[in-house]
């Protein structure tokens, strides 16, 4: 028993019950006395062959109840009501009984458990369908939307914001230098060890890094750089957005008469077609480096290395590469602000719109880099 | 004992100091307001009375026990002796307004779901949100929040509520029935409470005393009952403030 309260259970008869509470009923003391009455309470309700079996509480000692006490009282007439007995309290003083008062009728504090319905799997694939095609319906009006954009921008190139535009640049751009850095040299570093266990058995560690260089322009930096772009920026950009959605930011723009599309998302998109070929050239030159200092472990010279590379790679690889990393770039950004704008209400809601961003974001890069892959097989770009 | 005691408190950030000098007392069961204009630190000093930034100098008792000291556990356990409600009401986004309530619950006390299930419904009962217990934040009016919001302050039924400006924001009825609802938990469950606000309505309803703080003299101007200082006070900036005038 808890030091507040104290509890005596008393059967006077099986119709006949009495429980005298003295103390504290509040929240730290009720738990101590209410699984113990509670199942004493039923007990004594079913061995019980009265046809109203009476409870009787005495309250008269009772010190002080908040709503946790209120709520045992309640749950001790309920007990009795479900037993179809008496209840009936004593000595509580006035102003708690007040308070008791309160909650009569007590049979709304029982609502009955909500039917949890479970949907057929018609139901499910009508629903998911759907929220696909509402999915689809939203791009296609985001992807006409940015377009007349961008015809927008190329008639009023100075109503651009370019201040947010160079901002949004610095920071998916300058600041993701270090981290685009590090993956790429390793990259580069971990391509190097891999090929060259499989070329070394042929003799053939000379060409190492002219076949790696060759895959780095034309397929992993821009897609390492693409996948870094959508984790940092296409996330951030969903986050900003989103929580300026929620804060009725968004809605005060249009109220004022100025786009959304013109006023957050051009400025960022631009950013993406400019930054994210740029950063995959940074990302190609480092790669390439790391895979030739890598080479030298194997003593095949630098000057070897480099002179193998400018035989192999050509500039329609370094082009093939910068293109689609332009593709990246509106894609990954658009993305980002598309979420943003898509973003529900509360905080949660920023969250589910950042994490649908980054993964629309990266299913995405590797649907268009399949595209381009197709593209090149055909063309032999 | 005196549920709060406030003594040369200095209230501020930093270099820059809001209030000095501050010394009352909370009576128990009480409604006690603080009141005064924009930016004298109104809202800085709730957020030293309820610990979440500590004053730069001075001490807080809360029944009794030093809250600017306090460590560990025994902070922990002062901080539950208490409940607070913020202005934007903060109820977690996430959770129905039942699970709001009862999250402290589930994290302080040995109640069976059930249990704390009954106790969350009284408690929205008692604020008249049962009917609304699943919805979200999101779905209810600011009123209603600012309601549950108090009802989440009430989970672990402290003996003292601080409120940060309850009624800002509401239409008339809806900061009338506020009012009456701080009156009626005070008188039922003895709570004491602290409140934030500058809603002369509010005020003259609820307030059993007052203080009032000032920018200008960097601490309190004038404190007793509301219904005497609105009459009597003979400071210029505290019949300003209860006639609602201007004189500048």
């Amino acid at each position: 028993m808890s030091k507040n309260v104290q509890a005596v259970w008393e059967v006077l008869s099986p119709q006949k019950a009495t429980l005298t509470l003295r103390g504290q009923l509040d929240t730290s003391s009720v738990a101590s006395i209410w699984k113990d009455i509670t199942s004493r309470q039923s007990a004594w309700l079913k061995a019980s062959d009265s046809l109203e079996p009476e409870l009787i509480v005495n309250a008269a000692e009772v010190e002080y109840v908040d709503s946790a006490g209120v709520a045992y009282l309640i749950d001790l007439h309920r007990q009795q009501d479900l037993a179809k007995g008496r209840f009936k309290i004593t000595g509580l003083d006035e102003k708690y009984q007040m308070l008791l008062s309160r909650f009569s009728p007590i049979d709304p504090l029982y609502p009955a458990p909500e039917e949890k319905l479970i949907d057929g799997i018609i139901i499910r694939l009508g629903k998911s369908a759907s929220t696909f095609l509402q999915d689809i319906k939203s791009l296609v009006d985001f992807v006409g939307k940015v377009t007349a954009g961008f015809f927008w921008v190329a008639r009023k190139p100075l109503d651009l914001r370019w201040r947010d535009m160079v901002f949004a640049g610095s920071q998916a751009g300058v600041s993701a230098l270090p981290i685009v850095a590090l993956v790429a040299f390793l990259i580069g570093v971990i391509l190097a060890f891999q090929s060259a266990v499989g070329l070394q058995q042929y003799g053939a560690s000379t060409y190492v890094a002219p076949l790696v260089s060759k895959g780095i322009f034309r397929e992993l930096g821009p897609l390492i750089t693409a996948i870094l772009f959508a984790g940092r920026s296409a996330a951030a950009f969903a986050a900003e957005i989103g929580t300026m959605t929620v804060n009725n930011e968004v809605d005060a723009l249009t109220t004022a008469g100025i786009n959304p599309i013109r006023f957050l998302v051009m400025p960022r998109v631009i950013a993406g077609i400019i930054v994210v070929p740029i950063l995959t050239l940074f990302a190609n030159m480092i790669s390439v480096l790391a895979v030739m200092l890598t080479m030298t472990l194997y003593q095949i010279p630098f000057v070897t290395s480099y002179k193998g590379l400018i035989s192999m790679v050509n500039l329609d690889d370094i082009y093939s590469g910068v293109i689609k990393s332009v593709i990246f770039g509106v894609v990954v950004a658009g993305i980002g602000c598309m979420r943003g704008m898509q973003t529900g209400t509360g905080a949660a809601a920023v969250g589910i719109s950042t994490t649908r961003a980054v993964v629309s974001s990266i299913v995405v890069i590797v649907l268009v880099d399949g595209i381009f892959a197709y593209i090149s097989y055909q063309t032999g770009f | 004992m005196k549920p709060i005691t406030v003594s040369n408190l200095t209230v501020g950030y930093g270099d820059r100091i809001l209030s000095k000098n501050l010394n009352f007392e909370v009576n128990a069961g009480e409604i006690f307001v603080i009141l005064g204009g924009s930016g004298c630190g109104k809202s800085s000093l709730l957020k030293n009375l309820f610990g979440l930034y500590p004053p730069l100098s001075g001490t807080i008792l809360i029944n009794g026990r030093d809250l600017t000291l306090a460590q560990g556990q025994d902070r922990q356990d002062l901080m539950l002796s208490f409940g607070v409600m913020y202005q934007q009401g903060a109820l977690f986004g996430s959770m129905s307004l039942l699970d709001n309530v009862k999250l402290l619950m589930e994290e302080y006390t040995h109640l069976s779901n059930d249990q704390m299930n009954l106790i969350a419904r009284c408690t929205l009962d008692l604020v008249g949100l049962l009917p609304y217990e699943n919805l979200m934040p999101s779905e209810i009016s600011g009123g209603m929040q600012k309601r549950a919001a108090i009802a989440r302050a009430m989970a672990l039924n402290p003996k003292i509520l601080f409120l940060d400006e309850p009624s800002a924001g509401l239409d008339p009825v809806t900061s009338a029935g506020l009012d009456q609802l701080i009156i009626d938990l005070s008188r039922n469950l003895d709570i004491t409470f602290v409140i934030v606000t500058h809603e002369l309505a509010s005020i003259e309803t609820i307030a059993d005393r007052v203080i009032m703080l000032d920018k200008d003299a960097q601490g309190i101007i004038a404190q007793g009952d509301p219904k005497v200082l609105k009459t009597q006070s003979d400071n210029k900036k505290v019949f300003e403030f209860f006639n609602r005038v201007s004189t500048t």
